[in-house]
């Protein structure tokens, strides 16, 4: 199977609270960490997204390849800031040297020469927990929150009707929009197909997947003319809709949003009143 | 005008995209408490007659509509969708496609949801919905992971809890083995006496007319041909177009001239297990099974001969899929091996096995993606690495057999549905595969068309063997010389057609259905010495 839900039942931090108040203070979550370059901020950020991880009941084993994924993506681009000093332009001018790094060898008689500068090393760090931050908490969305409450959950955070129920509908049709994928990749490996084998530039590449991109999207588009009559045909749109399943939102869950609304304008305070901006210990400086 | 359900006066549809109408001229009326069989080949406008009634037309597809429609005696054009979404309600043929709800509970509220009833209510009527169908066990799994037949119930349960006055179903057969068939049309019967209208589109008419509708309906060519009672669809109705009981063939087709023999695979001798020579595929003791879930399949001795056109029946889940996987190397076993040509399929990619065996899947359009007819075709032989030389000669040479001569320009995907399934074998054909692997190569087609290419296909010189998985037991009867059973992933019965099928109430055990024609068969074995069509039979018993 290409897609299993990932959604169960857990002993977990994120759980314990409603889904609503949950996706209030993750939004705030983002943005916050999101105003902030300075290293000693984002900590405080990256032990929260840590603490979420930690207590979200989702085993090592269930999340160990996106984890690994995302984690050599961030190792790498951290590194190439770190390397190029490239991408921290924006929030400093200046560079204090720690060393300089020669390569050994030399390209059509150009050095190639690495700065390593205090600057390079806490932007990298910084950008480090921030990615850190924001995909930790993103992780765990899939692994704890009800696939069946998505649509009432964003209703209930006020979003129409339609859009909150598409957002159900998704759901419901990425199993079998997975199921499809699967059963052309078999029928074209029948005829000889190797995914394996592919070869090329990008373009080159994306042509010789045109077996399995254009019947999957045939097929989607096919189904959706469906997929739309029986929505006619059961009065979807008609008028404002009552939806099934509740929410029901506890003190805990008043608390988060508080919280939320507090670090959020905490947050836009400090950031507009330039605190938080990038930072390295001065003693490094001198 | 009172006391009927659906009354439908003169009324003709033409799609805006089209030049000519889709339906012409229909008119009847149906009571509650009716059930009426609308049938006719593919094409014919069965489903635009459908959208007509439940107002999908003109709502949702534009075109021009003339004539009377009403229900329960109000025109159809002054009620809201809101008022005809309660009074009519619709099952589309693909339940997968219209089931709406992650959770079987939240799928029948759908319409309820929509129409804004209280939350007390809802589940009420939930519950009142899964108890009538009988799948109140259902009631919070996962609408993905339930099988065809169920789904079919779940979606049957989504319309049934609007509480509808009248039931609108496009053929709710097609995709449903011959079990929840049954179930289904014992579940239509049973709302038909309770007072329901129920209009049934549907091709399989001789597992309707089990049924007993009150009425018939054939379209052909968008224009009524026959409206009436049962008995009469005998006499107008080709029983080539549509299929009728074997008996009633049986009195129809001495007056016509006997069907040609049919020559099974033209090219090859057939091969016995007691000539010594190697199969074409073993199966060694297979096992398979996924971690959580009981084995798929166990303990399977199963070999393929030179000659051999092996009909695979079963219920659904019983295996039949995995085990044609484990012959073309999608899956491998986790115990046990599959020799093709004596090698190991853990030894070999799916595109080796691909030149020993070729498979068409179910659908077409999961598979069909070139511009050109001649580009899809030639992909095969192109991932096997043939010389482009040879190339050529193979798709033409396919696309002359599947009688597609012609289109070789022409795009897959604008071709008709029967073209297409045409054009997906004669990918295989151009692959030079020695053996013909097909799943459920009948599915969503009308009778004729059917019958019309798995006439050609066997007789085909290309292939040492064939084999394909069918729920349809009367294609293993007329086109098989073995029938293979399987049940809860074990094969159960191997062996000729008139050894494995001669014991009812042992094939219904394994889920599996008799059908008319199997009685006929049997009933003349002792004269006819081997399974035929009907209307071979009606010649038999002539001569």
């Amino acid at each position: 199977m290409l897609v299993a839900w990932r959604y169960r039942e857990r002993k977990s931090l994120v759980q314990w609270f409603d889904p609503r108040a949950w996706f209030i203070f993750y939004g705030c979550f983002l943005v916050s960490t999101l105003l902030f370059w300075d290293i000693r901020y984002l900590s405080v950020f990256a032990l929260v997204a840590l603490i979420v991880l930690l207590t979200s009941g989702v085993e090592w084993q269930e999340m160990r390849r996106p984890m690994l994924f995302i984690i050599s993506f961030i190792l790498f681009f951290a590194l190439l800031t770190f390397l190029t000093g490239r991408g921290g332009i924006e929030v400093y001018r200046q560079e204090h040297l720690i060393t300089r790094l020669i390569l050994p060898f030399s390209l059509f008689g150009w050095q190639p020469t690495i700065n390593i500068t205090w600057e390079r090393t806490f932007f990298a760090l910084s950008q480090l927990l921030r990615v850190f931050s924001l995909a930790g908490m993103t992780i765990v969305i899939p692994y704890t929150i009800n696939p069946a409450h998505y649509g009432i959950t964003f209703r209930g955070l006020g979003l129409p009707d339609k859009f909150a129920y598409a957002i159900d509908l998704t759901m419901r049709f990425i199993p079998t929009f997975g199921r499809d994928f699967q059963l052309t990749l078999d029928a074209q490996k029948a005829r000889g197909y190797e995914l394996e084998k592919l070869r090329g530039g990008l373009i080159a590449q994306v042509r010789k997947m045109a077996p399995l991109i254009v019947p999957v999207t045939i097929h989607a588009i096919i189904a959706s003319e469906d997929i739309i009559d029986a929505m006619d045909l059961r009065a979807f749109g008609i008028g404002p809709r009552s939806w099934l399943d509740t929410l029901e939102y506890h003190r805990r869950d008043y608390i988060l949003i508080g919280f939320s609304i507090l670090l959020l304008i905490i947050s836009l305070a400090l950031s507009f009143f330039s605190y938080g901006k990038f930072w390295v210990p001065p003693v490094f400086l001198s | 005008m009172d006391n009927i359900a659906v009354w439908v006066k003169d009324v003709t549809f033409r799609y805006r995209e089209r030049s000519t109408p889709a339906i012409q001229g229909i008119s009847f009326s149906v009571k509650p408490g009716e059930l009426m069989l609308i049938a006719g080949a593919s094409g014919c406008g069965k489903t635009t007659l459908i959208r007509c009634i439940n107002g999908l037309i003109p709502r949702s597809y534009k075109g021009e509509l003339q004539g009377e429609i009403s229900i329960e005696g109000n025109s159809i054009h002054n009620l809201p969708l809101a008022r005809i979404s309660q009074l009519v309600g619709t099952v589309l043929q693909d339940p997968e496609r219209q089931i709406l709800g992650t959770r079987v509970r939240n799928e029948v509220a759908f319409g309820l949801e929509n129409l804004g009833l209280d939350r007390s209510e809802i589940t009420l009527r939930i519950d009142q919905a899964l108890d009538y169908i009988g799948i109140q066990n259902l009631r919070d799994r996962e609408t993905f992971n339930l099988s065809g037949g169920e789904k079919q119930k779940v979606a049957l349960a989504g319309v049934l809890a609007m509480q509808p006055k009248i039931l609108l179903l496009d053929e709710p057969l097609a995709s449903l083995d011959p079990v929840s068939a049954q179930d289904t049309l014992r579940i239509v019967r049973q709302m038909v006496d309770e007072g329901m209208c129920v209009l049934m589109v549907e091709h399989r008419v001789e597992d309707v007319l089990n049924i007993r509708p009150d009425q018939v309906l054939l379209i052909e060519n968008g224009m009524v041909h026959y409206q009436g009672a049962v008995e009469g669809l005998y006499k107008v109705v080709n029983y080539h177009e549509i299929k009728l009981p074997a008996q009633e063939v049986l009195k129809r087709a001495i007056q016509d001239p006997p069907p040609q023999d049919l020559k099974v695979l033209p090219s090859v001798e057939r091969q016995s297990e007691e000539t010594g020579q190697p199969a074409l595929v073993q199966f060694e003791d297979v096992y398979f099974g996924y971690e959580t879930t009981p084995a798929v399949l166990q303990d399977i001795q199963f070999e393929i001969h030179r000659g051999d056109v092996i009909a695979i029946l079963g219920a659904n889940g019983a295996g039949k899929t995995t085990l044609v996987k484990h012959a073309i190397g999608l899956l491998k076993p986790l115990q046990g091996r599959v020799l093709i040509d004596g090698v190991d399929t853990h030894k070999l990619s799916v595109a080796e096995v691909a030149k020993t065996l070729g498979y068409v899947f179910q659908s077409p359009s999961h598979m069909l993606f070139a511009s050109t007819v001649y580009d899809e075709l030639a992909f095969g032989p192109t991932n096997l690495g043939h010389p482009a030389a040879q190339i050529e000669k193979e798709v033409l040479e396919a696309i002359e057999i599947v009688n597609l001569s012609g289109k070789e320009k022409e795009a897959p995907l604008s071709l008709s549905f029967g073209q297409q399934k045409r054009v997906s074998i004669a990918a295989v054909l151009a692959m030079r595969s020695r053996i013909l692997v097909m799943d459920e190569p009948t599915a969503g087609q009308d009778y004729q068309n059917y019958m019309d290419f798995m006439d050609a296909i066997v007789q085909l010189p290309n292939f040492e063997a064939i084999l394909f998985i069918t729920h349809d037991i009367d294609l293993a009867v007329i086109y098989a010389n073995r029938v293979v059973l399987m049940n809860n992933g074990r094969i159960v019965a191997d062996g000729k057609p008139d050894q494995v099928l001669n014991d009812f109430n042992q094939l219904r055990s394994w889920n599996v259905v008799p059908t008319s024609l199997l009685r006929l068969n049997l009933d003349m074995l002792p004269i006819s010495k081997r399974f035929l069509r009907a209307e071979a039979l009606a010649h038999l018993q002539v001569s």
